[in-house]
């Protein structure tokens, strides 16, 4: 502003709306490629991804968008979540009336909450879909090895997440089911009895217990989650963006050969000093701006025919499709459902049968069969298995397309897995009735 | 995103109104969605019923407050004052920095700061800035004196029982 | 394209559902009844400043916040029954009706306005009438909702009651129930239904098992001095109608009750919910420690024993509520009509003392009364000894079988579930055509030791007892008797008693007859439930030591015809395998507990000891 002296105080005025606009945005709306690459890149939201992406991956039969749902259901979950902080108390007295509240007196409490429950669920849905998924087609071969392992440590953390959401109502069905899920944890070897004294804070649930799954699930838990996604997302543009098949990559036939200015990840990781100075000369030679259009691991330029097109608008629209029939799928559930409010806790009168939530009726199932390998032994064994799969099954063939035939034998297992749990799951919550006896739900 | 996007300047002038109509349309239902959200927020943080006492509250038969009596109820701060066959309720809370004063001869005075009032609560000393206020009183239908500490009215209208 | 069309149509369906969700927070129903109560209270309006005043107010959550009964309450019924204090409303329809006033309740009523005993503000409604304070909503302020543990005492009945119990449960006088919260003297005169059922708690020996603080200190079966608090209504009348209604296994005796005294049972035991809001923990504490000073001296307080006081005793502590004397019968446990014929003063003493020590598994509880009262009512007991007179075999058999065995003789008789072991199923032709007759008429003679069934010796002369027992056969059994055939089996076991061959035995036990018999041998194997007659318990000293070796053999090598018992020659036992097995049990009842006609020695915790040390060594 000191150095346009000639401007008078009132062309000033008029150009305010406008300047505070560009200082905010600082492209408008793009009518050219250099425009569409500006906008990705001097965004703070858009420029999480990258300039432009490959056909493939916007391809919504091959994503199916999960991994977006679950991030957009995560999203819904901090908002709602953090909303209900307001009139949640976590204390044993209190935490039930306040629910009670939210459904009487708080208004759009009992929708905030359907949505939060509802969100929850469908979260833990997602994220086993997304694996599927990602498993299905093939996608954690190398170079995704290492995203392979964030995705099923967020997994993790996402169960644990609901697990721990899931006293905080303080009803019969919050307290029993905890206390079954915690009692399957002490069965873990050595360690098992003070995991579970650990968690919680006393020898039985009860008011310490309430208040450390609270701080899990409000502070420590979503603070894990959201570190993990910010890498899993960055590894996923450092990897090469989502996988694809080897054809895509093939460039028409009558394309340029692409002028490569580093070849070889040393650079884009940058840390060794002397590959760094090797690179120098090469970038002094041509000097590209950051604005050099990405694609795959290494720096390209050149205005190369390839198959990617521009992550604006053509990302971003998708994105947003994904997330508002994201949104809207929780909206509509939670106006036709309740979230479920039972019995205030009676830590003298269980219910018969007391059942912990339905992703882990599975383990329980298992667990009614034998308590240490059903409730530990073979979930150890089957995390352990998924999380070392990218680094024994590492030929790259199958990559980028669903029920590859190459990859029979590893889709068959993955396909029997999912399907045993899922076959647990599904007699555990409907077949299993008082005492945890077989019954008929018809 | 099975067609590539084609190049804005080879659209025909069909398809340009088409989504140009499109995006109004969705920027309607988000921005729509987006204030309603906005608004319910409000709502939504803003209490329904109160987890105190609540704010209107009866306090007994006039018979319970022989006439010159001056009683300060002090967990309702509020002082119920008869003058013959007139009640009101005065607030005790000082309208300096909110203090419970205390009912005194010669009217009301705060023990924090200083400030002293008269029998109406008008103030006669130290730094509270406005006069005490006096709240409705009413006959509820079951005989009983209720106070509504949410209507304040004038000072010195009285209720006659 | 297409994705701008799905976007444009998924931001639309995301507007209109919150529009919907937005629209319907502001139309509430205790909005409606609000604003209608304004309005009528404003034609009722007298003065401008009234009116004035009700033209200020706009719909609003009214809320009680009662404090000062146990935790806090939060009572918002008044948001909808706005009108409850006003007195221009009474008889107006629901919710904008006044609270009747009622002078039962204390209300007085003076120049034309009554005046409440209980004020709303002091006392909020959920303390009377239950429900939830919290809801806003009818279906879950009043309790319907099945999830909620307190539904409107009387008004409300959940979905899931059974039907059949929903008009029973209706009712204002269930609020009695919470009168005793407070009111809490035994005499008050404003629960009356609580006092009956106070008095039924008694009158029909539920103390005997029960416990209730300050009351009873029955051990049997659960405490119910929280009762209340766990149980809605329907539970507690299911339960007393029928206590295996909500749990199969439950061993309680359903007693002979009508729906009136069900209900003041029922209204008594709602009525329990540990503290009381009149008692301070001082005041209940100090209550505590008088009680057991009272207790200790009445103990030790001895009126002399007399039969007249016995009889006394009798009706007082209610023991009619289950056993038969005379034309008073509870349907549940022996007929006590010949007991002094039956057993002798010591047996009785012995079994008031702790029942379990002559008949092991019986349900019967033990009563703490002073050694005195015992003593006056075995003396009463006595006083029995008139043998019956009944002449032919029907006429005996309906008298004095038909109550355990039943009337067709099947063994289900009105006692039958309370009785193990269960009385035998005389029509059972496989069992009963299997075994000597002179095993009939000897257990008709002395009884079986450890069970039930009583020595008739000296209430039925032989000849009776004959006829009775022809009747049995003719009737019930039919078939002529076959030739028994005569297993070769020993007088006596060949094997000796040693340590060697009871270990043997109990490797022999764990092998083959854990399954049924249990592993402690008492008979709850884990198949026991499904099997009928159960299996014998092998701890029963009484019973095993009244056995004589031929017949364990007998049973065990041949099996029990009629029984689930085996033929184990079949499945390889052999006979010193047998014979290890029955020093197995005999080592588990020792000689030391003899039977009961002799002169017994009561079996301290001691004995006890060393028997069950014996069994597994």
């Amino acid at each position: 502003m000191s150095n346009q002296t000639t401007t008078s105080p009132w062309k000033t005025l008029v150009a305010l709306p406008e300047n505070i606009w560009r200082s905010i945005f600082r492209n408008p709306l793009p009518s050219s490629d250099l425009g569409r690459a500006s906008t990705s890149f001097t965004n703070f939201f858009l420029h999480l991804h990258p300039v432009k992406v490959h056909r493939n991956s916007l391809k919504a039969t091959f994503t199916l968008g999960l991994g977006l749902i679950s991030f957009f259901l995560f999203f819904i979950l901090v908002v709602t979540g953090i909303l209900l902080m307001f009139y949640y108390v976590p204390s044993t007295t209190q935490a039930y009336d306040r629910m009670l509240d939210l459904r009487g007196t708080v208004a759009f409490g009992i929708f905030l909450r359907n949505m939060h429950r509802w969100a929850a669920h469908g979260m833990v849905a997602a994220v086993f879909l997304h694996m599927c998924r990602v498993f299905l087609t093939g996608s954690y071969k190398p170079p995704r090895e290492f995203n392979w392992v964030l995705g099923m440590l967020l997994l993790l953390v996402t169960l644990f997440m609901s697990f721990t959401g899931y006293l905080l109502p303080w009803d019969q069905l919050a307290f029993w089911a905890i206390t079954v899920g915690t009692s399957i944890a002490s069965y873990a070897p050595l360690v098992g009895k003070d995991v579970k004294f650990i968690l919680l804070g006393d020898s039985t649930v009860g008011q310490e217990a309430l208040l450390r799954f609270y701080v899990l699930h409000v502070a420590v838990l979503p603070a894990v989650l959201s570190l993990l996604v910010a890498i899993h997302f960055w590894r996923i543009r450092k990897d090469g963006g989502l996988s694809r098949p080897a054809e895509e990559d093939a460039l028409p036939a009558d394309a340029p050969a692409p002028v490569e200015v580093i070849s070889g990840p040393a650079v884009v990781m940058a840390t060794s000093a002397a590959a760094a100075a090797a690179a120098q000369p090469v970038l002094q030679k041509r000097q590209y701006g950051i604005q050099g259009l990405v694609r795959g691991p290494f720096t390209k330029v050149g205005n190369v025919p390839d198959r990617s097109v521009f992550a604006w608008p053509n990302l971003f629209m998708a994105e947003l499709v994904v997330f508002l029939i994201t949104v809207a799928g929780v909206l509509l559930v939670s106006l036709l459902f309740n979230a479920p409010l039972e019995e205030p806790v009676n830590v003298m009168h269980p219910p018969n049968p007391a059942k912990a939530p339905w992703y882990f009726l599975g383990l329980q199932e298992q667990v009614s069969y034998s308590a240490f390998w059903g409730g530990v032994g073979i979930p150890t064994i089957e995390v352990l298995l998924l999380l070392i799969v990218p680094y024994i099954d590492r030929k790259i063939v199958g990559v980028g397309r669903w029920f590859a035939q190459e990859r029979l034998l590893a889709n068959f297992l993955f396909l029997t897995f999912v399907i045993v749990n899922v076959i647990l799951i599904i007699v555990g919550t409907f077949f299993r009735g008082p005492n945890w006896e077989f019954v008929s739900p018809w | 995103m099975k067609t590539p996007v084609k190049p804005a300047l080879e659209e025909s002038g069909d398809a340009m109104t088409r989504r140009r109509v499109l995006s109004w349309l969705s920027g309607f239902g988000l921005f729509g969605s987006l204030i309603i959200t906005a608004l319910s927020n409000l709502i939504f943080i803003k209490p329904r019923a109160t987890y105190g006492q609540p704010n209107r509250f009866s306090i007994g038969k006039p018979e319970d407050f022989p006439p010159g009596a001056r009683v300060s109820l002090d967990t309702r701060r509020v002082c119920i004052v008869r003058d013959g066959d007139k009640v009101a309720a005065i607030s005790t809370t000082c309208t300096h920095l909110g203090c419970i004063i205390s009912v005194s001869e010669t009217g009301f005075s705060c023990p924090c700061h200083g400030s002293r009032y008269d029998q109406d609560g008008n103030v006669t000393g130290g730094p509270a800035p406005r006069a005490l206020p006096w709240f409705q009183v009413s006959l509820a239908p079951n005989g009983e004196i209720e106070v509504d500490k949410d209507t304040e009215i004038e000072a010195g209208n009285y209720l006659r029982v | 394209m297409s994705t701008r069309v799905t976007l444009a149509v998924v931001s639309f369906v995301v507007l209109i559902v919150h529009g919907i969700v937005f629209y319907d927070q502001f139309f509430n129903r205790w909005e409606k009844h609000q604003t209608a109560y304004f309005e009528q209270a404003r034609s009722l309006a007298k003065t401008d400043a009234e009116k004035h005043a009700l033209d200020e107010r706009g719909p609003r959550i009214e809320q009680i916040i009662v404090t000062q009964f146990g935790e806090s309450r939060v009572d918002r019924c008044a948001t909808c029954h706005i009108a409850s204090d006003d007195p221009r409303f009474q008889g107006h329809a629901d919710p904008l009706r006044t609270h009747p006033y009622s002078a039962a309740l204390g209300d007085v009523e003076r120049n034309g306005h009554w005046e409440r005993r209980h004020k709303f503000t002091d006392f909020g409604c959920t303390i009377c009438h239950d429900g939830q304070g919290r809801g806003l909503e009818t279906f879950y302020a009043h309790g319907e909702d099945a999830f909620w543990p307190d539904p409107m005492l009387g008004y409300v009945t959940q979905a899931n009651w059974h039907a059949e119990f929903k008009a029973k449960l209706t009712g204002k006088e269930y609020m009695q129930a919470n009168c005793a919260q407070c009111h809490t003297e035994d005499n008050f005169a404003g629960a009356p239904l609580v006092q009956r059922g106070r008095q039924l708690f008694f009158e029909k020996a539920c103390y005997g098992c029960h416990r209730i603080e300050g009351l009873s200190n029955g051990t049997l079966g659960p405490d119910l001095s929280e009762v209340g608090k766990k149980f809605k209504v329907n539970y507690l009348w299911e339960h007393t109608v029928n206590p295996r209604s909500f749990q199969p296994t439950s061993f309680m005796p359903k007693f002979d009750l009508t729906d009136d005294e069900i209900k003041a049972l029922t209204v008594f035991l709602k009525s329990r919910r540990g503290i009381n809001f009149a008692e301070t923990s001082l005041g209940q504490y100090r209550a505590r420690l008088q009680h057991t000073k009272a207790e200790e001296t009445s103990k030790t307080q001895s009126s002399t024993p007399s039969a007249v006081r016995g009889e006394q005793l009798i009706s007082e502590r209610s023991c009619t509520a289950c056993h038969k004397l005379g034309d008073r019968d509870g349907h549940i446990a022996p007929d006590l009509s010949y007991e002094g014929l039956i057993r002798d003063e010591d047996w009785m003493m012995a079994h008031f003392r702790e029942p379990k020590s002559r008949i092991p598994d019986s349900i019967m509880p033990v009563f703490g009364f002073a050694e005195a009262d015992f003593h006056s009512i075995s003396s009463y007991l006595k006083t029995r000894s008139t043998p019956a007179s009944f002449k032919t075999g029907e006429e005996i058999y309906k008298n004095l079988c038909a109550r355990c065995h039943g009337e067709k003789g099947d063994g289900k008789g009105v006692t039958y579930l309370y009785l193990d072991p269960a009385p035998r199923d005389l029509a059972k032709v496989a069992f009963m055509n299997s075994k000597p007759e002179d095993r009939f008429s000897q257990a008709l003679k002395t009884g079986v030791s450890g069970t039930s069934m009583p020595p008739w010796e000296r209430v039925l002369t032989e000849e009776q007892r004959r006829a009775v027992l022809t009747f049995v056969f003719q009737t019930f059994v039919k078939e002529p008797r076959p030739e028994l055939k005569a297993h070769r089996v020993p007088e006596q076991n060949p094997v000796a008693f040693s340590g060697d061959s009871v270990h043997r035995g109990e490797q022999i036990f764990l092998q083959r007859c854990t399954g049924c018999h249990g592993r402690k041998a008492d008979g709850k194997g884990p198949n026991s439930l499904d099997i009928s007659p159960r299996p014998r318990n092998l701890r029963n000293s009484f019973f095993v030591n009244s056995v004589p070796d031929k017949r364990f053999f007998d049973s065990i090598l041949y099996g029990v015809q009629g029984t689930a018992m085996p033929s184990w020659i079949d499945y390889g036992l052999t006979q010193n395998d047998v014979g290890d097995l029955i020093n197995f049990v005999r080592s588990m009842n020792p000689q030391k507990v003899s039977p009961p006609s002799e002169k017994a020695p009561t079996l301290t915790s001691q004995v006890k000891q060393e028997v069950l040390c014996q069994g597994c060594k």
